[in-house]
């Protein structure tokens, strides 16, 4: 690298002027008939897209133009064609995680703006959202308070946490360094079927066997808990712990684990000492994304909670289940619109970047112990 | 560490006391199935087992066990049994037993004496701290067995005496009513002891010290991995078994008994009539059936796999073999891994904003395919480029050399060599996207029971014409059912629009069921693949 690390500017300019000269060589080493086929194809899929975006029944024609230059490309100049279209899959990749942000923020906007209050006359918008504790979409005063929601998803994740983390963890323990090989190759399809089972028929499942089980058992009025929604959901989030956990005390070398037993310790004085003190941020990854699947998870809750936002009383009365971010989307998405469709999105909004944040936070633990332990190696 | 002489002197007792505890171990057991058994209501817990009331027996047992690990703490401590104890039963042990009998002095000083708040929190850490104590000083065999062994003991007279009986009720007292009762209670805390009296035991039958932990540790790791499988062997089994009989309902085999199908101009019977599949839900059936929402599941898969995988593998492809490691394939990686934990409810959304407005207005399977593709896209971007990662650098180095194009090289070696993992990470994939409800609540859903004359025919249904956008299918333009989202307005439906549907309840459970055979064949079929694959590359 000949770019001066202390300054960004000039480090910025060398970028750029390498760029340029491989954009140069690279037009003039390209046939032109391919460039202008490429250029074409380019153009075209991006118009089709402006008119996808436009709403414009004209999108069929850029689009068939697309597919023509791409079909003559691959059969003239296969090489270049190849590499542009991956390029392609891989940008609208990336353009799908953009739209997403993009267009659940925009119909966000409406009920944030209408939930603005004035602190010390600075607009601060979204915040009657987060102070108010009422869901009330059609009697006045008409307010949307997230707050009953943001309690229900607190408690319903903290219980699946404490399911799966826990069993989780052992479960992975096991797979990884106890499990004689017959049983593991038993095991771990079953731990990969479990996460197979479809939401609904968990949802299903606990509607019709636990909820009134529970009701009866607790003598609690109606039906919907919150307790075992999160036990519900903790098993549906435990697959996720499991494979991740394991991945990463996998990824413990096995020079390590042998060092320790070659001291004389036993198999668990080196789990509990050598294995998991290492895979330690790996496995925290894996409890991370369990805490996302659980947050995310949306039909057992639906199914299975009175779908009447509301606190409980008192707040940590986990008998009573009124409704999570989640089910409030699934439940009222039919007969919302205008602003309570809008704020159906706000709760999509803090479900997808709370979610979006475990999931990279747990990609930074990754790399860094992935890190660590080649260094140690 | 023990000694080879010390082993051969005490070898004759060991052999003994190593029975009581692994029959104190057994005993534990048997206590865990029977209150399981309870908790599950297969038993009551007034019923008499062996003239006994079942509280009794739980209690009595409890006791004995109790007893047993205590005498056999102790009998080490003393020097009777052989062992190799540590000098303290270790933090997580102490920090264990002290806030558990935190809790439970705190909850006899409240609710059996009655006693305020302040009387409560003394009581509390007066236990709590004895407990902890007691595990923390003295030597391990008595630290990890006494307060275990005490609680059980205590368990056990609660329940023997009655003060938790049969009739017992907390009532908690909350503004929205919530107590324990006996049913549930007695069993779980027997539960909660055997638990622990067990792994006592267990840690007592392996001699303490390291070897001890050792055992201990592994019984409940045993344990909760087959509770794992349990749980899944009872959920699997038991949508089964609800679900047999209305999905063979009017099952009908031989010649001519099925309808009447024309494939390629040959009108022909199909020798099966299969009801709950073939037909739609209408007035006039005998039987109703979920034929629509069968072929709307079809197609939704369909539709995703055509929009997904050419996508995702040619991602996958750029990133591991054209892009060069950098700021642009961490992007790239951090994009994906970010779709692929985004919630499905999520995706519902983001359908309904960007698709449905822009695809006629109005929920589509079209619109239900796309954002079902959308959920799959991350899945085969990160299985493809961890199968093609996989691929040895040598394969690609020795086409190099034979001086072909670099898309050559991708198309011929790496792409066959990395398909296994591909295809094995794109069935996994389906089966997830299968048994999605929440993206096709929000953009496809149709009505609750569909009849067979909804039945979608894409194929069937193109229409050529003159104005752009030239091609039209007006199938895929409406809603349609899918196998979870029938199941999930099956559930919520209410009375009025299910009301064509006479045996309701069998016909959710066959519902839930033929979902359930859909999905895990998927999965099946996927991890059937990954075995096939690697035991011929094991051969290789």
């Amino acid at each position: 690298m000949n770019v001066l690390p202390d300054s960004d500017g000039a480090g910025l300019r060398a970028t750029a002027r390498r760029g340029l000269r491989r954009g140069r060589d690279f037009v003039d080493e390209t046939p032109p008939d391919a460039l202008v086929t490429v250029t074409v194809a380019a153009v075209s899929l991006l118009a089709a897209f402006a008119g996808f975006l436009a709403v414009s029944s004209l999108t069929a024609i850029p689009f068939a133009v697309f597919l023509v230059a791409t079909g003559y490309g691959w059969l003239r100049h296969q090489e270049l064609t190849a590499r542009v279209l991956t390029l392609t899959t891989t940008v609208s990749t990336i353009l799908v995680l953009g739209l997403i942000l993009v267009f659940i923020f925009a119909e966000a906007w409406p009920t944030v703006q209408y939930a603005t209050v004035n602190v010390f006359g600075v607009p601060i918008p979204g915040l009657r959202l987060f102070i108010e504790t009422r869901w009330s979409p059609v009697t006045p005063p008409i307010q949307y308070s997230l707050v009953p929601m943001i309690h229900g998803t607190v408690l319903v994740t903290i219980i699946a946490t404490a399911v799966a983390a826990p069993l989780g963890v052992a479960a992975a323990l096991f797979l990884s360094e106890i499990a004689p090989r017959t049983v593991r190759e038993l095991v771990k399809p079953g731990v990969e079927i479990l996460a197979g089972i479809p939401s609904i028929v968990y949802g299903f499942i606990g509607f019709t066997i636990l909820s009134p089980w529970a009701a009866d058992q607790f003598d609690i009025l109606g039906q919907g808990t919150y307790l075992f929604v999160g036990i519900v959901v903790g098993l549906m989030a435990l697959p996720t712990v499991v494979s991740v956990a394991e991945d990463a005390l996998n990824s413990v070398p096995e020079s390590m684990k042998s060092g320790s037993l070659a001291l004389g310790t036993t198999d668990w004085q080196t789990m509990t000492s050598i294995t998991l003190p290492a895979a330690f941020s790996g496995v925290s990854a894996a409890v991370l994304l369990g805490v996302g699947r659980a947050i995310g998870e949306t039909m057992a809750a639906t199914v299975m909670l009175r779908g009447s936002p509301g606190l409980t009383k008192p707040l940590y009365n986990v008998f009573y289940g009124n409704d999570t971010l989640t089910s409030l989307i699934a439940a009222n998405y039919g007969d919302a619109d205008g602003l309570q469709l809008s704020a159906l999105f706000v709760a999509g909004v803090i479900l997808f970047v709370t979610v979006l944040f475990l999931s990279i936070g747990s990609q930074y633990i990754e790399a860094r112990m992935r890190r660590k332990l080649g260094g140690a190696e | 560490m023990a000694s080879a002489t010390d082993t051969a002197l005490v070898s004759e007792d060991t052999t003994e006391t190593e029975a009581v505890a692994a029959g104190a171990v057994g005993l534990a057991a048997v206590l865990f199935a029977l209150s399981l058994a309870s908790v599950f209501e297969l038993v009551t817990i007034t019923d008499p087992v062996a003239g006994v009331p079942m509280v009794a027996l739980l209690g009595g047992l409890l006791v004995v066990l109790g007893f047993a690990v205590v005498t056999f703490g102790v009998g080490s401590r003393l020097g009777y049994v052989a062992t190799d104890p540590r000098p303290t039963a270790g933090l997580l042990a102490s920090g264990t037993f002290g806030l558990i009998w935190f809790v439970v002095g705190g909850l006899v000083a409240s609710q059996t004496l009655g006693l305020g708040t302040a009387g409560w929190v003394v009581a509390s850490l007066v236990t709590g701290g004895a407990a902890f104590a007691v595990s923390a000083a003295p030597r391990e065999d008595i630290g990890s067995t006494l307060p275990a062994g005490a609680l059980a003991v205590f368990a056990g007279v609660v329940f023997l005496t009655g003060v938790i009986g049969p009739s017992w009720v907390w009532d908690l007292g909350w503004e929205q009513q919530a107590s324990f009762n006996a049913e549930f209670t007695i069993p779980v805390l027997t539960a909660f002891c055997s638990l622990l009296v067990g792994w006592a035991a267990a840690k007592a039958y392996g001699g303490f010290g390291a070897r001890g932990r050792h055992i201990g540790a592994y019984v409940l790791v045993y344990l909760n991995a087959i509770s794992i499988i349990a749980l899944l062997f009872l959920l699997v089994a038991f949508t089964v078994l609800k679900g047999l009989p209305g999905l063979f309902k009017g099952l009908a085999l031989g010649a001519g008994a099925g309808p009447e199908v024309t494939l390629v101009g040959v009108t022909f019977s199909l020798p099966v009539s299969w009801p709950f599949v073939m037909n739609g839900v209408a007035l006039l059936n005998d039987v109703n059936g979920v034929l629509p929402a069968i072929v709307g599941t079809i197609w939704l898969v369909v539709g995703a796999v055509l929009f997904a995988v050419p996508l995702g593998i040619g991602a996958a492809v750029f990133i591991t073999e054209y892009a060069d490691r950098g700021r642009f394939t961490q992007v790239v990686e951090i994009a994906t891994n970010g779709l692929w934990s985004t919630p499905s409810i999520v995706f519902g959304l983001f359908g309904l904003a960007f698709l449905v407005p822009r695809l006629g207005n109005r929920k589509s399977l079209l619109a239900g395919m796309l954002t079902l593709g959308f959920m799959l896209l991350p899945l085969v971007v990160i299985t493809s480029r961890e199968s093609m990662l996989a691929v040895p650098d040598e394969y690609r180095d020795a086409s190099a050399a034979l001086g072909v194009t670099k898309w050559q090289t991708v198309r011929s070696i790496v792409l066959p060599a990395a398909l296994p993992g591909i295809v094995t990470g794109i069935i996994l994939g389906v089966g997830r996207i299968a048994g999605e409800t929440a993206p096709i609540l929000l953009t496809m859903s149709g009505s609750v029971a569909p009849p067979g004359s909804q039945t979608v025919d894409v194929l069937g249904g193109f229409q050529l014409q003159s104005a752009p956008p030239f091609v039209t299918n007006p199938e895929l333009m409406q809603a349609t059912s899918a196998l979870p989202y029938q199941l999930y307005s099956l559930i919520t439906a209410g009375v009025g629009e299910s009301s064509n549907i006479s045996a309701i309840d069998e016909f959710r459970w066959a519902t839930a069921l033929i979902l359930l055979v859909v999905v895990l064949g998927f999965y099946a079929v996927g991890i059937a693949t990954r075995y096939y694959f690697r035991s011929k590359l094991q051969h290789d």
